[in-house]
């Protein structure tokens, strides 16, 4: 009693008779499978052929589903169908040319939506066709969707044609332009290699072998998308714009948007793996085979069980670290990255603090399919190909004075696996035991080379001082400047002179453009689980001189480029293995990069969270998870108990330091 | 006094043109348009993509009127702000103005409170401590004052998130719901940081005033006929340093339409604060002019506003 006249003062004294309490939610979500989970930034679009950051995938992923997906738990990584009945097989024509065939499940259906009208089984959905994905392919090479992967697309026949003779025909015929999307497509005829052999089947073919191709089916991009859906969401008279209102066939369906504050996603009724649980179709149970390990870490646990384990998922903004961090910490979110000014308390010794694991969290650390480099410009006549042999040896002087390890220690928590080459861990053509002999610190051997290139000491012959170079980097800020410094302080014991050269973005990017530069610090993240996702970036046809392409590097080699597109094209065998280990030997002797870290993910969440394994791509997986919530509502409760007793302690001091005050001043005044 | 509000609205046209050619300066020829492309679009953009995107976003047209007098982005620039046809989002191509109208509630939901509490806790505190001037009570008022003012709002919005959110668990961290029924649980951590943060200038200020105005000769003519210091103060005082308050609190109220920055990007307020976070942040340049010359027209309204203030409320000023 006492404690409930204490808490109503309090609230009354702060006359906030509602707020005494930091529970954000509200109390008829206290014992719902709710998954409380955080973005940073507002999505940019929720048009599956345009959204492309982890944000908007973390819808599209859950609303849209696609042909095929990743096994969840298996790796490497390996595709298995989702609304595809199976994963196709590559045909070669005869003209050479290849075909693959994807065979729609029947009766998939779309979410309820206005879109579709009321249909004659008194529903607002409709069957999920073949037809749909050939107009989502459309879409991606319609040049007024803005996709950002057409690229990839260019390889199906006709693909690129078709872009060029809708954004013609638009341009010369006004009343053709005015036409529904759907429409103008279906005026300009077929799609050579998009071919919907029946209602339920489509036939792509590529102008060439491509198999990574498949791996955009396992992406959102791709995902059949209704043409009501968007003719109906025009933006006009109130409604949203399609960008803004997904209708997909996915295991969640969007219920609140509103992209500066919260995003909520519930259960998809007409999900074809809720409709027709007896169907047992991969993708729509919890899998009950794994890698190794997974078994001990409890994840088979839920073997079985019938997908999506959780009824709704909450997306709340919450843009500051520190904010975030403190409400995982109270049990408000159920999952967390690691932000570095807590780094120390919740990890030890690489293994979660003790404190942590007496509240029940669990940590798991995967390596992403990434790698962060330095890179130089092979078009430079000081650094680059033009130099020769004695721009090589300084290259690989300089790559042998990068401390990798104690970099990733000073600056990421240690956080980071060091690369020994472009291809991360858990890809094919990764090797365990490649040790990269120009990625450890030899400073005996460096300076050496760099008197074999001509610069003993550092010393630039026609200048007879410290060779010049220029570090180029969008960095500005003093803590990212810092990260950089690190590597030119390496380079001066060797007697070399980096300047330190920080621009804005756009500066940054009009040198690269122009070419106006030495040395750079880059990374990429894949897009999908293949050496192919890496080592294109340093195929000379992408070069960043002729092409604009993310060959950053400029780097060309006769011979690179000819494994490389032999790699491109084979399957995952032998042969594509010792490819790659010949591609990666030219760059280890080339060194247009200095490999720094595969970077990676430490993943905390509370132990009332079940079926997590990282998945490292930006994949939401979030249908695998389960929820005790009995055991979550408990432990908030008691995390969060307010304290009361300070209010009376700091309006007791108030009093007390005033009484005097005002007492002496009454007296002093009679 | 007609004549004079025209004449200032007048020279603050000139200012908000001014505003708008510094910004298409900045904004079309410092950032250039493949520039604003490739931060819309991504890294990974390729050339072809980014000229589409220059396309369909209209800024693929001759920058100046010499280029092209009737389709140039000069004009149309002017044109759009003119006529509050803001256009789209670079970032997302949501609508500009649908962004304002979602964002200005949550925005006024906190600046309105924020700004009247911290008048009024700004007034009774300085009141207090000019009650009690050179007392102790004073002094360590203005100890506080100047301690408070010396403390930088990132800090009060930290430590209240730790101590009073985290520690003492009164109030949530974070967040916002438009629902007013549960609104005031989330707004009570930001509505005390901004007011806490805010009132030591403040009860400085009008400290500074009071104790000028208790100095003159209506105060002690009103304690020679035997008015209480209580009266005194609440009623001569108060009423007589209107002024110099009214030109500190006028000037203030356009502005919460534009939200608070800091306060909203940390305290999860979907606002127009967080929208011009966003907009810096996310390099959404069309939607920062329009945040820039909004402020810019708030400012100049302001002005007016407070100059008219100033006749309202002491008929020895004219406005001529």
């Amino acid at each position: 009693m006492i404690r409930v006249l204490l808490r109503a003062a309090l609230c009354a004294g702060l006359a906030l008779p509602i707020a005494c309490s930091n529970n954000p939610y509200p109390d008829s979500d206290r014992d719902a499978a709710v998954l409380y989970t955080t973005f940073r930034e507002a999505p940019r679009t929720l048009d599956p052929a345009v959204a492309y950051t982890t944000s908007s995938h973390a819808v599209t992923g859950n609303v849209y589903d696609t042909l095929l997906e990743y096994h969840y738990l298996k790796r490497p990584y390996t595709l298995i169908p989702s609304l595809a009945v199976a994963v196709p097989e590559g045909r070669v024509l005869e003209d050479g040319r290849v075909a693959y065939r994807f065979e729609l499940r029947r009766g998939l259906l779309y979410q309820d939506d206005p879109a579709f009208g009321l249909g004659e089984d008194g529903r607002l959905t409709r069957e999920i066709v073949a037809e749909d994905v050939a107009f989502q392919l459309k879409r991606i090479a319609d040049p007024a969707v803005n996709s950002p992967v057409i690229e990839p697309f260019r390889v199906l026949a006709g693909f690129a044609e078709f872009g060029e003779a809708l954004a013609a025909r638009r341009k010369d015929d006004a009343e053709f332009a005015a036409l529904p999307a759907h429409e103008q497509y279906a005026a300009l005829g077929p799609v050579d290699g998009l071919r919907v052999v029946d209602r339920h089947t489509l036939e792509i073919v590529l102008r060439e072998p491509s198999p990574q191709i498949l791996y955009w089916f396992a992406m959102p991009f791709t995902t059949p998308v209704a043409w009501e859906a968007v003719q109906y969401y025009d933006g006009k008279e109130g409604r949203p714009r399609f960008a803004d209102h997904p209708v997909g066939s996915g295991p969640y369906r969007l219920v609140h948007y509103n992209k500066q504050a919260r995003m909520s996603l519930e259960v998809n009724p007409n999900w074809h793996g809720v409709r027709h649980p007896e169907w047992k179709a991969p993708g729509t149970l919890f899998p009950s085979e794994g890698a190794p390990g997974d078994a001990e870490k409890g994840l088979l646990d839920a073997a079985g069980e019938p997908l999506p384990r959780i009824q709704r998922i909450e997306f709340l903004r919450e843009k500051e670290s520190i904010p975030r961090f403190n409400k995982f910490l109270q049990g408000y979110f159920d999952t967390s990255g690691i932000i570095k000014e807590s780094f120390d308390k919740v990890v030890v010794e690489d293994r979660l603090s003790p404190e942590m694991a007496a509240r029940g969290m669990k940590l798991e650390k995967s390596v992403e399919p990434s790698v962060f480099y330095i890179g130089f410009n092979m078009d430079d006549p000081t650094v680059g190909a033009e130099g020769g042999e004695r721009s090589r040896k300084l290259r690989q002087a300089m790559s042998l004075t990068v401390d990798v390890e104690e970099w990733l220690r000073r600056f990421t928590n240690g956080r980071g696996v060091p690369a020994q080459s472009p291809i991360p861990p858990g890809l094919f053509g990764y090797d365990p035991d490649y040790l990269n002999p120009f990625r450890k610190v030899d400073m005996e051997r460096a300076r050496a080379l760099l008197k074999e290139a001509g610069y003993a000491d550092g010393i630039d012959p026609e200048t007879g001082k410290p060779l010049h170079l220029t570090f180029d980097t969008y960095q500005t800020s003093p803590d990212q400047l810092l990260v950089i410094r690190f590597f030119v302080d390496a380079w001066r014991r060797l007697g070399l002179n980096v300047e330190l050269a920080p621009t804005n973005y756009n500066q940054f990017q009009e040198k690269v453009r122009n070419g106006a530069y030495q040395i750079y610090m880059w990374g990429w993240i894949a897009d999908f689980p293949d050496p192919e996702n890496f080592l294109f970036l340093l195929w000379s046809e992408l070069a960043r001189s002729n092409s604009g392409g993310p060959n950053t590097s400029n780097f060309s080699n006769a011979r690179f480029d000819e494994l490389y597109k032999a790699m491109k094209v084979r399957p995952n065998d032998a042969e594509r293995r010792a490819m790659v280990a010949e591609m990666r030997s030219i760059l280890e002797h080339e060194r247009p990069w200095i490999e720094l870290h595969h970077s990676e993910d430490y993943a905390l969440y509370h132990g009332w969270l079940d079926g997590v394994k990282p998945f490292g791509m930006s994949f939401p997986m979030v249908k695998y998870r389960g929820l005790d919530v009995a055991e979550r509502a408990a432990r908030r409760e008691a995390w969060n108990e307010p304290l009361v007793w300070p209010v009376w302690v700091l309006l007791v001091g108030l009093v007390a330091a005033a009484v005097p005050g005002v007492v002496t001043f009454y007296r002093e005044r009679q | 006094m007609l004549a004079y509000v025209i004449r200032r609205l007048f020279y603050g046209a000139g200012v908000v043109l001014g505003v708008l050619l510094l910004l298409f300066l900045l904004f079309f020829t410092v950032a250039t348009p493949d520039d604003v492309a490739r931060q819309a679009l991504g890294e990974k953009a390729l050339p072809d993509v980014i000229e589409q995107w220059k396309v369909n976003h209209g800024y693929d047209r001759p920058l100046w009127p010499w280029q092209d007098f009737d389709d140039n982005l000069f004009f149309d620039h002017y044109r759009r702000m003119l006529t509050f046809d803001f256009g789209r989002s670079d970032a997302d191509d949501t609508p500009i103005m649908d962004r304002i109208r979602d964002g200005v509630g949550p925005s006024l939901a906190l600046t309105v409170p924020m700004f009247v509490l911290g008048v009024v806790a700004g007034i009774v505190l300085s009141l207090f401590v000019a009650f009690f001037r050179e007392t102790y009570i004073d002094r360590m008022g203005v100890f506080l004052c100047v301690l408070g003012m010396s403390i930088s709002i990132l800090l009060y919005i930290i430590g209240a998130q730790y101590l009073i959110g985290k520690t003492l668990r009164w109030f949530p961290i974070s967040g916002f719901d438009a629902d007013p029924s549960v609104m005031l649980r989330f707004l009570a951590l930001p509505l005390l940081v901004g007011v806490v943060s805010g009132v030591g200038g403040d009860v400085r200020f009008y400290r500074t005033v009071f104790l000028e105005e208790t100095g003159r000769d209506y105060v002690r003519t009103a304690r020679a006929k035997g008015a209480g210091e209580g009266r005194v103060m609440a009623r001569h005082v108060l009423r007589n340093a209107l002024i110099p308050i009214l030109t500190r609190v006028v000037v203030a109220i356009p502005f919460l339409f534009t939200g608070s920055l800091l306060l909203e990007a940390f305290f999860g307020i979907p606002g127009l604060g967080a929208l011009t976070v966003d907009a810096i942040q996310g390099n959404d340049f069309s939607t920062l002019r329009t945040m820039v010359f909004i402020g810019a027209l708030l400012f100049v309204l302001g002005q007016v506003a407070t100059d008219v203030s100033y006749a309202l409320v002491d008929p020895r000023v004219r406005l001529e």
